[in-house]
């Protein structure tokens, strides 16, 4: 396993190594990875990308010449990922990360790398098609992002997303990441919109909002995208942060069958509470999705470790054709396109942080679990 | 005129007062101590970091805590300030530099040791102030945290020429800028007041930062961008010339606003360092002509 386990990254690196560890931890207590009628317990090595593109790189590089191992799990972030990536490929060595959201990672179409989390690009556009049909339907909407490549990619697919739900796009605005929102409030506050999406780390989505309220700009609901469910968002914004629209591909209350390993969400939040004594995100579930999807493929291959080279390129082919129903949702990987490998079976889901900022699931319909508080109330009226 | 546009002029004039609260103790430091600060950024950002984790232990209002926070960084201020003399003087080379080398450590220092303690995790500070605002039909809305700001900056600003100007302990603090060693036999404990002068800075700096948390929030990253701002300031205000401050705020604050919503954000950080240059090129001695380099 690869990933950063120091450096600013770190935080993220040790939610992808506790949803590693914790696949670990269960398919060992459950006696290892059947294969040819044996089974074998799951071992970790860890290498610490320390938050560097080219540390990740040489620490991987290490990691396969040193420890002889027969599949990598991988980084945390897009960019570190993006530079493990074609050190898999010159190795022959398959590499599932639990992470890269950015489509970039797909379009290179690296062989032996695949992920458990479906692009942004997809989710970002799916939910703002799902809020942009709440009624009262939305007219317009006004879309910012800051100008990072993840950023980016997510403000266009909100934009996207809305030309499909065919609303009007009164404006779409990239800003520097350190820039002062009032202006972006003031310039969107000019075209009335009936909602506003933006796509930027925590950070902006806080300083938009904060804005947003000083200057008293009340569109019918804004959409943040990822992370409105974490503590780093509701500390920024206290009982401001209620009704904030975002995405997410999983949480624990979502109804999905489960399948392999833990048998439901609720499962496997009981097991990473015992573990961790915290509640697992989404990275932290398709991190030990990412460890279940390889437990099913080893199943598949029926070869004894160590692997060969031959049975790691077997792996792939595994890889490729395998569906898998997981506690996190159905892993399915794509097999050409601008989304080689990336997984294309879970559906991300549109949130909404309500009473106590508990986010609860208010779309798609068939999993939605509480309807959406919209209109949100003015400033001025919470 | 549309109210976009006036609502811009407000958004840019504010935001300079924000920029004039970070910009005033950074441009003391300069022109009396001549040390080049690179920490000055992160005193903002362990002036934001005591606010917001002093607002959730004590449950008070954030503004409540800027005499509080002033008070502290004055104290640590007070007693960083004897070391940084240590190494800006005696028969080490290039004072300057070292001056520099040793405010960095201080950053970085300050930097991972907020990140160590309290996690990358964004935070606010708390106040009634953060709601409320002055709207004024078909012109614009003035938060009223952003005005409190840039009168605290303006009013800092004042207070600081009215020592520096009219009272002993300004004086002794502007003879030592003028000629340490004449100040020093002139009777000056030059120590003290040097401290004074940095105690000064970074309570003011410190104090800067509640009120940044209290517009945006507190991240342990968030301290760079207010150290390349107070180096716009000083450039801009000329070298070591307090009152030039106000003026550079303004001007940074209302370019950067109407440049983000008529031209594009994306050239915003292109205008200020374009107009860093012109003014470097054209009046090193900043906007009033009155910095350091005019003499």
């Amino acid at each position: 396993m690869v990933t950063s386990l120091s450096g600013d990254l770190r935080y993220g690196g040790y939610v992808t190594r506790r949803g590693y560890d914790l696949w670990k931890q269960e398919i060992n207590k459950q006696g290892g990875i059947e294969v040819g009628g044996e089974k074998y317990n799951v071992q970790l090595v860890y290498a610490d990308a320390k938050s560097q593109p080219s540390t990740g790189a040489d620490a991987a590089s290490k990691m396969i010449s040193n420890e002889k191992v027969d599949a990598v799990l991988g980084p945390y972030s897009s960019n570190v990922t993006l530079s493990v990536a074609p050190i898999m490929d010159k190795n022959e060595m398959p590499h599932i990360t639990g992470s890269a959201e950015s489509p970039d990672v797909w379009k290179k179409q690296f062989k032996y790398t695949f992920g458990t989390i479906p692009t942004v690009s997809v989710t970002a556009d799916k939910v703002a098609e799902t809020l942009l049909k709440l009624k009262p339907n939305a007219e317009s909407v006004y879309v910012t992002g800051v100008n990072e490549p993840f950023s980016k990619s997510t403000a266009e697919a909100m934009k996207t997303g809305a030309k499909k739900a065919g609303v009007n796009v009164l404006g779409y605005d990239l800003y520097p990441r350190n820039t002062d929102y009032t202006n972006v409030v003031s310039k969107a506050k000019s075209k009335s919109p009936d909602f506003h999406m933006h796509g930027g780390h925590i950070s902006s989505h806080v300083k938009l909002m904060k804005a947003a309220k000083q200057l008293d700009y009340n569109p019918n609901g804004f959409f943040m995208h990822y992370g409105v469910n974490t503590s780093s968002y509701k500390d920024g914004l206290k009982a401001d942060a209620k009704d904030t629209f975002g995405a997410t591909l999983w949480l624990p209350q979502v109804k999905r069958s489960g399948g392999v390993l833990f048998g439901t969400p609720q499962k496997y939040t009981d097991a990473a509470k015992a573990a961790y004594n915290s509640a697992p995100d989404y990275t932290q579930a398709a991190s030990t999705a990412a460890g279940i999807v390889y437990q099913e493929a080893l199943k598949k291959l029926g070869s004894k470790p160590p692997l060969s080279k031959d049975d790691r390129k077997k792996l792939i082919d595994i890889l490729e054709n395998l569906k898998v129903q997981t506690f996190y949702g159905t892993v399915d990987f794509e097999t050409s396109g601008d989304r080689y490998h990336d997984n294309l079976g879970t559906e991300p889901l549109a949130i909404q942080l309500q009473d106590n900022l508990d986010p609860k699931i208010v779309g798609p319909k068939d999993v939605a679990e509480a309807e959406a508080d919209y209109p949100v109330p003015a400033w001025n009226a919470r | 005129m549309s109210e976009l546009f006036t609502q811009t002029l407000i958004n840019g004039l504010l935001l300079g007062g924000i920029y004039v609260t970070v910009g005033v103790g950074f441009s003391l430091v300069f022109g009396v101590l001549e040390v080049v600060d690179f920490a000055v950024g992160e005193w903002v950002m362990l002036g934001a970091f005591a606010g917001a984790v002093l607002t959730a232990a004590l449950g008070t209002d954030g503004l409540y805590l800027v005499p509080v926070v002033f008070v502290l960084f004055f104290v640590v201020g007070f007693f960083v300030q004897p070391f940084l003399h240590h190494v800006t003087t005696g028969d080490r080379p290039m004072p300057l530099l070292m001056g520099l080398v040793f405010t960095f450590g201080i950053a970085t220092f300050a930097r991972g040791a907020v990140l160590t303690i309290f996690g990358p995790n964004t935070r606010s500070i708390t106040s009634g102030a953060t709601s409320g605002a002055i709207t004024l039909s078909g012109i614009g809305v003035f938060p009223t945290i952003r005005v409190i700001t840039a009168a605290f900056g303006v009013l800092s600003l004042l207070v600081f020429m009215y020592y520096l100007y009219r009272t002993k302990g300004g004086m002794a603090i502007r003879a030592i800028a003028e000629d340490r060693t004449n100040a020093r036999l002139m009777g000056i404990n030059i120590r003290r007041y040097q401290s004074i002068a940095y105690g000064a800075y970074a309570g003011l700096t410190a104090t800067a930062g509640i009120f940044i948390g209290l517009i945006y929030t507190a991240s342990p990253g968030m301290g760079l961008q207010y150290t390349a701002f107070a180096f716009f300031m000083v450039v801009l205000a000329g070298l070591g010339y307090l009152p030039g401050v106000i003026l550079s705020g303004i001007v940074l604050g209302v370019v950067q606003s109407f440049v983000a919503v008529y031209v594009s954000s994306q050239w915003v950080f292109f205008s200020l360092f374009a107009l860093i240059y012109v003014v470097l090129l054209v009046s090193p001695a900043g906007l009033l002509g009155k910095g350091e380099a005019a003499t």
